[in-house]
């Protein structure tokens, strides 16, 4: 993992090679115009970042040839020094050594200062240009310049963005390609399109690998923050990190960042108990908080855990009937997993006071669509009296998704992966009418399964969900998603493969259908529609 | 969460002071390199504090302090500075700015400054 101290490192290595070769620029041109003031102020102003970073970092004989040198300058600036060819050399030479400190910050090589060079230096700084002194003869690092350049650069995440855009309009023309040469069948089209398939993916996963920062640089902020909300609520707590080298696309982590602090806000808060409450219960009287990031095949997993109070989920059924988000006699056969999915109804919250930290009318409704933007999950997993754990799927990159393919009516259409659970083929004879919707048992679980066809072709007036005549054929084919804890089986014509696509957001007036999330389009040239599943399942519900 | 804009040419610094103010709980708004950017992000981001480094490529940091003081009036302004500039720090706190950090700084004296001057 990199640490903060090697960032750190890094940054100034870089900056302050940029300093040097500016520095060498700038010497030169004043060499040609000694009196040019704007110059002499942009030296100085390098000298003087190049002191004050290098003091900060410890790199001490960087700051004092720095300071020496500026202080030189600052004398020249003042005109209490001339810019002789004598000094000039010194100048020179004090600029070269400071380039030679800085590139062997990493190397095992002590780099020797000539006593000469720092006597000369001090010479020009102390006796204001008495030409009495003499300055000596210095002797050159090396005989040959080196010209280097820097290892490491900068650069905006907004040109990574477009990279990025880039890259995903580039896989969209090379599916087409490729699915060109096998419709052509031409052998020599079929070589170039593989090979170009090859060359686009390596580029595609270095350009993500490129956008990947480690996890550290969000979780290394919490210590800090847990520390401040706990002594805001008088309780003490443990925050245990692991995982922080796990990597993920900037963005992601940045559309995180306010989630993850909201959920550790909300375990602190209204998850661990006060000292003397959990001596009463006999749990130690230190509060644990486990923040932990695992990687698992294309997503990044990361666990928010306390031993807290855990969620009453008497409570919370409750509050969801007293919302009318549920009957109350549905409400009680409810397995928990579904009556923890109301938390991230909007508005629900089950908290009573309002803190300095936590309870600003903001609530897990907000997390869930940060992650929902993102084509993440979530899931909460609960023991009342034990503790409470937030867990969070998210997916390493956003422009690629795994998404599976199928067909409705003769039109393609694809659902992220992330969302689908698994895929099914049913008799119609074991679909069931209840009420409006069809349900299933599938593997011991009662599921609602809606007829895509219907949903999404049929006027609103006339849809019947809970129809089974409208089913084509015998066998049904169904694709059953997971969002919000919910199951929801979607039956499709025909299924086809597993692919990675790119999704593209509809524009106008396209935007508004919250049915599709987006829209890619196939190696066939097809278009097809990506299915938005958390629209789809909320969609779904308010019908229900 | 108190919003801060961080105005100081050297990427180095930049990036130490915003770790040191996030980490505390403050939220960075904007980092300017120059003096013609921390103009506009002051105005446009308007946030509860600067820190402000003086010597800055385009403008001396007493021109940006005075600008943004020009329209801003009740700006809280923190100087950043190293050692030697002993007068422009002086003639910064007579123009407006509430205090300063002196480079190289250490943490507590980054956080007990800004406090302090957001506390003003």
């Amino acid at each position: 993992m990199k640490s903060r101290e090697q960032e750190y490192k890094e940054i100034f290595i870089a900056e302050a090679l940029e300093y040097y070769d500016a520095l060498n620029r700038l010497i030169s041109e004043l060499e040609k115009k000694p009196q040019d003031d704007r110059v002499l102020a942009e030296i100085f102003r390098m000298l003087h970042n190049l002191k004050a970073n290098a003091k900060a970092i410890g790199y001490l004989q960087i700051s004092d040839v720095s300071h020496k040198l500026e202080t030189a300058f600052g004398l020249i600036r003042n005109k209490e020094l001339s810019f002789s060819d004598e000094v000039v050399g010194v100048l020179f030479d004090g600029i070269d050594l400071l380039g030679e400190l800085i590139k062997n910050i990493d190397s095992e090589r002590q780099v020797e200062i000539d006593p000469v060079l720092i006597r000369n230096l001090d010479i020009v700084v102390d006796s204001l240009s008495d030409s009495t002194v003499e300055l000596a003869k210095v002797q050159k690092f090396s005989t040959s310049r080196n010209l280097t350049l820097s290892d490491l650069i900068y650069i905006q995440v907004k040109k990574l963005d477009h990279l990025m855009n880039l890259v995903g309009e580039l896989i969209i023309d090379r599916d087409r390609i490729l699915s060109l040469s096998r419709e052509l069948d031409n052998d020599e089209l079929k070589v170039v399109s593989s090979h170009l398939y090859r060359i686009t993916e390596d580029l595609q996963y270095s350009v993500m690998d490129a956008r990947l920062v480690s996890i550290g640089t969000l979780f290394n902020k919490f210590p800090r923050v847990v520390r401040d909300i706990s002594t805001a609520e008088k309780k003490e707590v443990n925050l245990d990190l692991s995982g922080q080298d796990i990597q993920i696309d900037r963005n992601i982590l940045q559309i995180m960042t306010d989630s993850l602090l909201h959920l550790v806000r909300n375990a602190i808060t209204h998850g661990i108990e006060k000292p003397v409450q959990r001596s009463k219960v006999g749990k130690p009287k230190v509060g644990s908080l486990q923040l932990s990031a695992r990687s698992d095949r294309e997503s990044v997993i990361i666990t928010l855990t306390d031993d807290g109070r855990g969620i009453d989920v008497g409570k919370v059924k409750r509050a969801a009937v007293d919302r009318h988000l549920v009957p109350a006699d549905v409400a009680d056969g409810l397995p928990d997993s579904e009556v923890y999915s109301f938390l991230f109804e909007p508005g629900f919250s089950l908290a009573k006071e309002v803190t300095e930290f936590s309870g600003r009318g903001v609530g897990l409704d907000v997390v869930k669509n940060a992650i929902d933007s993102i084509g993440g999950r979530i899931r909460i997993e609960s023991e009342k009296g034990k503790g409470t754990s937030f867990i969070l799927q998210l997916p390493t990159s956003i422009a690629v998704k795994g998404a599976l393919l199928f067909e409705i009516d003769n039109i393609f259409y694809a659902i992220p992966l992330i969302h689908t659970d698994s895929v099914v083929a049913l008799d119609k004879d074991e679909l069931h009418e209840v009420g409006e919707v069809l349900v299933a048992d599938i593997k011991g679980e009662t599921v609602t399964v809606v007829y895509l066809d219907e949903l999404l072709n049929m006027e609103e007036s006339q849809m019947r969900l809970g129809d089974k005549t409208r089913l084509k054929g015998q066998v049904q084919n169904i694709i059953i998603v997971t969002y919000n804890n919910r199951k929801l089986g979607l039956i499709v014509d025909k299924l086809y493969r597993q692919q990675d696509i790119v999704v593209k957001p509809l524009s106008k007036p396209l935007d508004s259908i919250d049915l599709y999330g987006g829209v890619t389009l196939l190696g066939t040239g097809k278009v097809c529609l990506v299915l938005d599943v958390p629209a789809i399942t909320k969609y779904f519900v308010n019908k229900r | 969460m108190k919003r801060i804009l961080i105005v100081d040419d050297s990427f180095y610094m930049r990036t130490m002071l915003k770790n040191m103010l996030t980490d505390a709980g403050y939220e960075i708004v904007g980092e300017a390199p120059n003096g013609q950017t921390a103009l506009e992000l002051a105005k446009e981001t308007n946030p509860d504090l600067i820190t402000l480094d003086v010597i800055l490529p385009d403008n001396t940091g007493l021109d940006v302090l005075k600008g943004i003081k020009a329209e801003q009036p009740d700006m809280k302004i923190v100087i950043v500075s190293a050692v030697g500039q002993e007068v422009i720090v002086n003639e910064a706190l007579e123009y407006g700015a509430l205090s300063y950090i002196v480079k190289p700084f250490s943490e507590e004296r980054v956080l007990e400054v800004v406090k302090k001057a957001l506390e003003e």
